[in-house]
């Protein structure tokens, strides 16, 4: 029997050569981003800032990054609370209640899984144009604020699996729908709405291809696009550009830091069952 | 009778009130857009103009076209590097993780955080590391190596950045399933004398399938829509050689405003992605012995 | 089960105070921020430092017209065009916007752009480029006179190069004709010090650039194709498969490969501030390019420098002119109010913002002295610029299309520059993919 130790040692080795990997890059960003720009010019790329400055920060936030964080924090928040409502209440109708028709419409939702989000940009531009919605928020915000059929897929599958003695027990305490909903579903449900949850604003922040189609100048920019015109504009300015970055990186990784255990552990228990 | 049937009325009421939302939301803005959709591919628009009705041409303009072609074969190549790379990696990664030594949570979180971050903005940091002049790895390495632009190094780093984003992600679904695997198998396969070599080939890898199902046909759909990495490291690559798809759907609706053959690219793209689905279903049915959904 | 039944309308009523509270942040956010009674017009432009001199020249409008607010809107160069057509098409783009003559021919043609009427005060190559089908479709705001060659002094005087033989220099295929490329390798350096034009010179390690041959339209390959005899664009169409346009990109391409005075196409291809940034630095010893960047180098070079003229080529000196106009879009909501802001744009008054400060020259010629005094006071001479547009020029392509077509070269002329494809070859198979493209 080989030592466990030394296997362990593999294995921690493994362990932190993939961690190293994952942070490098993340490190070396906030370390240019805090690099003065003459600095970064005259010295070589990789030297550490001396002394330390937040003066790429302030040109960010000239650039309009403040209000970006605010409209993306916004659209995220609204979209996750509205995804996440609505979601539940369709996948409780689908797992929970009898219905004509109910199977069929479930497949339909399950059908659309397949469509790719690059296929519905142009038509929902267009349906947006005549509206003369574009360039608003609501637009940013309406294609997916009514559900998600990945969320009510999945939370259907969950919703399937309470033992339905405990929702018969509410019914028979005189709870209406809404009563078992919120007592009996909801609760029983919290790693996957934790992941859902996680899910839902880690891609709406991210969102970068609808944004950048649907929206125009300064008012309604998010943090990706602010992102990539700042690349475009300020092309090989890299302590700016990294410091841009950054901000749109840290929220995420804060929150997820936050909440990571709780978060992590729930992705690995509803992973696949 | 009558109280069955008004129950039963009830009960749809119910169920399709419940479901109203999100039924406006699928028909409104999915089922609609597809629609709309077939219908632009038959029309040609330039954005400023008006639109006009040209049958079959754009078909015909798309499915000729070279850069087309080009454009699947690439995104073929990339999904063929990245999604078993991410598998393979994945596991390596949850297996280690799955030990459970001490420390582990840390190791877990961490390897996630790039998939977190927004695509776009990963891309445009990994722009900066692998620029040639001024870039990190250049002045690592001391000598200047033309990631990008290097026709035959842009499609392999475009992937490798991908995977680099995904293996976190993918490693929790294995470690996930690794996990649930009940303890009482492993040992008494220990029981029987079995090493660990052997219990992973025959026991947990068998036992991961319904695993391997999922992160392959989450891979295959997400690698198809990568777009935000293009964006912002090659724009396309040089000639081509990182045109994936929905980047040349962008491209030729946004960019040479041709939105009628933006639509047939964008079908063509969604017909190959229903396929490649069921074929992969038809693959792994016969072989999971789990009810997955 | 359930202890409190009621309670899950609290919950209900927690979600929807939430909503509330989050939809109204949504509506303070989106408010128009209309100061009592005021027009609020948007002018859409690219240029950083005309954009400081309008905000000038609109704080001076105010004055005459105080119910009338001008913001002006600045959207990179890089991704100006595409963002308007999409703006434009879906009904949100500012009041005014830039348009240059390579893109306005679509919008024209789509009934996007306002119709104006010619002044006898305003450059008339400018009024040419724009006017189509009749109409002319802008006011203009500046031209870019010619092109010229930028040089770092000092790096001349340590190389021993005289700036007149600079400004004489020929570009030929011929080597004992051309003298621009011998005078380039002696201003090309490696790490090493050793010059281009001697042996044992690295090209990997190159710390000064001697010039900046990339696949820059304006400011290297015009003018290239027109010294060479060739065009670019015949109309609306592509046309630069031709062999005079093919000697133009060979030699070029061949500066940067072959004779490495210039920086790799790696650098310049994706990046257009690349080599000026280089220039800035004190790592190129000529920049070739026009007045768009002469304020920027003015204030920001901290070497002596000068103005030579363009090189001569085959067929003569031949540089291209552009000008830039400033157009009305007819789906503005306030039509009044941005044809007043058309017209201050248009006056002497307005346009000589662009040239107090040398932002730029003006296309309304009695404010184009303000452009001269300025450069003068400083002791630069502009003539060079402007001298080169004495002899015959090429014109800036542009056409229906042209964007789309453009796009369509943009692969092939990449690889062409980094050295990988043929030029005659890739000029063929480029032109006939814009084209196509062009026609879509």
């Amino acid at each position: 029997m080989t030592s466990p130790s030394r296997g362990n040692t593999v294995i921690y080795t493994g362990l932190l050569v993939a961690a190293v990997l994952t942070v490098a890059p993340f490190a070396l960003s906030l370390l240019t981003s805090v690099t003065s720009a003459q600095q970064f010019a005259t010295g070589t790329p990789l030297s550490l800032p001396s002394p330390p400055t937040l003066s790429n920060y302030t040109a960010l936030g000239d650039a309009g990054f403040g209000r970006a964080l605010v409209v993306t924090a916004l659209m995220t928040a609204i979209i996750t609370l509205g995804q996440l409502t609505f979601s539940v209440l369709a996948a409780y109708a689908f797992a929970r209640l009898e219905f004509p028709g109910r199977d069929g419409l479930f497949w339909v939702y399950v059908a659309t899984l397949m469509v790719p989000g690059t296929v519905t940009v142009v038509p929902l531009y267009l349906m947006m144009a005549e509206m003369g919605l574009r360039n608003t928020f609501w637009a940013l915000v309406l294609p997916f604020l009514f559900g998600s059929p990945y969320a009510i897929f999945l939370l259907r599958e969950y919703f399937r699996a309470i033992p339905a003695d405990l929702l018969n027990a509410a019914k028979l305490d005189g709870a209406n729908t809404l009563d078992v909903i919120v007592h009996v579903v909801l609760p029983a449900s919290k790693p996957i709405l934790a992941t859902l949850t996680l899910i839902t604003v880690v891609s709406q922040w991210n969102s970068f291809m609808w944004p950048l189609v649907i929206t125009s100048g300064g008012r309604w920019r998010v943090l990706t696009v602010a992102t990539a015109g700042l690349q475009s504009q300020y092309n090989a300015q890299w302590t700016l550009v990294m410091a841009a970055t950054t901000v749109a990186i840290v929220p995420l990784v804060v929150l997820f830091a936050m909440f990571q255990r709780h978060i992590v552990r729930s992705i690995v228990v509803t992973g696949l069952k | 009778m009558t109280q069955v049937n008004s129950r039963r009325i009830r009960s749809t009421l119910l169920g399709y009130g419940l479901l109203a939302p999100s039924l406006f939301g699928v028909v409104c803005f999915l089922l609609l857009p597809m629609l709309v959709v077939v219908w632009l591919s038959l029309h040609r628009w330039d954005l400023l103009g008006p639109i006009h009705y040209v049958g079959l041409a754009n078909w015909r303009s798309v499915l000729t076209d070279p850069s087309f072609g080009n454009s699947l074969l690439v995104t073929c190549a990339f999904i063929a590097i990245v999604v078993p790379t991410q598998i393979v990696l994945g596991l390596a990664a949850a297996a280690m993780l799955a030990r459970e030594l001490p420390g582990t949570g840390v190791f877990r979180a961490l390897y996630v955080i790039p998939w977190i971050c927004s695509p776009l903005a990963v891309a445009v940091l990994w722009r900066w590391i692998l620029a040639p002049t001024d870039g990190a790895v250049s002045t690592l390495l001391g000598r200047r190596i033309e990631w990008l632009t290097d026709p035959g190094l842009a499609l392999p780093v475009v992937s490798a950045v991908t995977v680099w984003t995904n293996v976190g992600y993918v490693a929790l679904f294995f470690l996930a399933g690794i996990l649930a695997i009940p303890p009482q198998i492993h040992a008494a396969a220990r029981i029987d004398g079995a090493d660990s070599w052997q219990r992973f080939w025959r026991i947990t890898m068998p036992m991961l399938r319904p695993t391997f199902f999922f992160v392959s046909v989450t891979g295959v759909v997400s690698a198809a829509q990568v777009f935000d990495t293009v964006y912002a490291l090659t724009g396309g690559g040089p000639a081509g050689r990182t045109d994936l798809v929905a980047h040349s759907i962008y491209a030729e609706a946004f960019g040479a405003a041709a939105i009628g053959r933006a639509a047939v690219m964008a079908l063509v793209l969604f017909v190959i992605l229903v396929g490649v689905t069921i074929v992969q279903h038809l693959y792994f049915r016969r072989r999971i012995s789990y009810d997955l959904t | 089960m359930i202890t409190r039944p009621r309670s899950s309308m609290l919950v209900l009523t927690a979600l929807l105070t939430v909503t509330a509270v989050l939809a109204g942040v949504v509506v303070w956010l989106g408010r128009t921020e209309d100061p009592a009674g005021k027009t609020i017009v948007t002018v859409r432009l690219w240029d950083e430092q005309v954009a400081a001199a309008y905000r000038e020249s609109f704080d001076v409008f105010s004055r005459t017209h105080p119910d009338i607010e001008i913001r002006t809107n600045l959207v990179s160069y890089a991704t100006y065009f595409d963002t308007l057509r999409t703006d434009v098409a879906g009904g949100g783009a500012d009041d005014i916007f830039w348009i240059n003559n390579s893109h306005f021919a679509e919008y024209a043609d789509n009934g996007r752009l306002m119709a104006v009427t010619p002044s006898p005060e305003w450059d008339s190559s400018v009024i040419g480029q724009f006017t189509r089908a009749g109409v002319l479709w802008g006011v203009p705001q500046l031209t870019d006179a010619g092109i010229a060659l930028y040089y770092n002094a000092d790096l001349l005087a340590t190389a021993g190069i005289n700036p007149a033989t600079l400004g004489e220099a020929r570009w030929d295929s011929n080597p004992s004709i051309d003298t621009l490329r011998p005078l380039l390798a002696r201003l090309t350096v490696d790490s090493n010090g050793k010059t281009a034009a001697e042996s044992g010179f690295d090209a990997r390690r190159i710390r000064q650039w001697g010039y900046n041959a990339a696949n820059d339209l304006q400011g290297i390959n015009l003018n290239y194709i027109g010294s060479a005899g060739g065009v670019f664009a015949d109309g609306d169409r592509f046309a630069f498969d031709n062999p005079q346009t093919v000697v133009a990109f060979h030699y070029v391409v061949d500066l940067i490969n072959r004779d490495n005075v210039a920086p790799p196409a790696s650098d310049t291809n994706d990046n257009g501030d690349f080599s000026r940034n280089q220039f800035l630095s004190g790592r190129m010893a000529v920049l070739q390019s026009g007045t768009y960047n002469l304020a920027q180098i003015a204030e920001q070079a901290r070497f002596n420098w000068g103005i030579a003229m363009l090189p001569t080529g085959p067929a003569g000196r031949v540089s291209v002119t552009n000008g830039i106009v400033a157009a009305g879009n007819p789906a503005t909501r306030h039509p009044e109010a941005a044809r007043a802001v058309l017209d201050w744009l248009g006056s002497t008054a307005g346009n000589a913002f662009l040239g107090r400060r040398g932002a730029a020259i003006p296309a309304v010629l009695p404010a184009q002295r303000a452009y001269f005094d300025y450069w003068s006071a400083k002791k630069i001479d502009v003539t060079p610029f402007f001298a080169v547009l004495d002899g015959p020029r090429i014109e800036a392509p542009g056409g229906a299309g042209f964007g789309a077509g453009y796009q369509a070269i943009k692969p092939y002329f990449d690889e062409m520059f980094l050295g990988r494809r043929p030029v005659a070859q890739t000029l063929a198979a480029a032109q006939q993919a814009a084209n196509t493209a062009a026609q879509r």
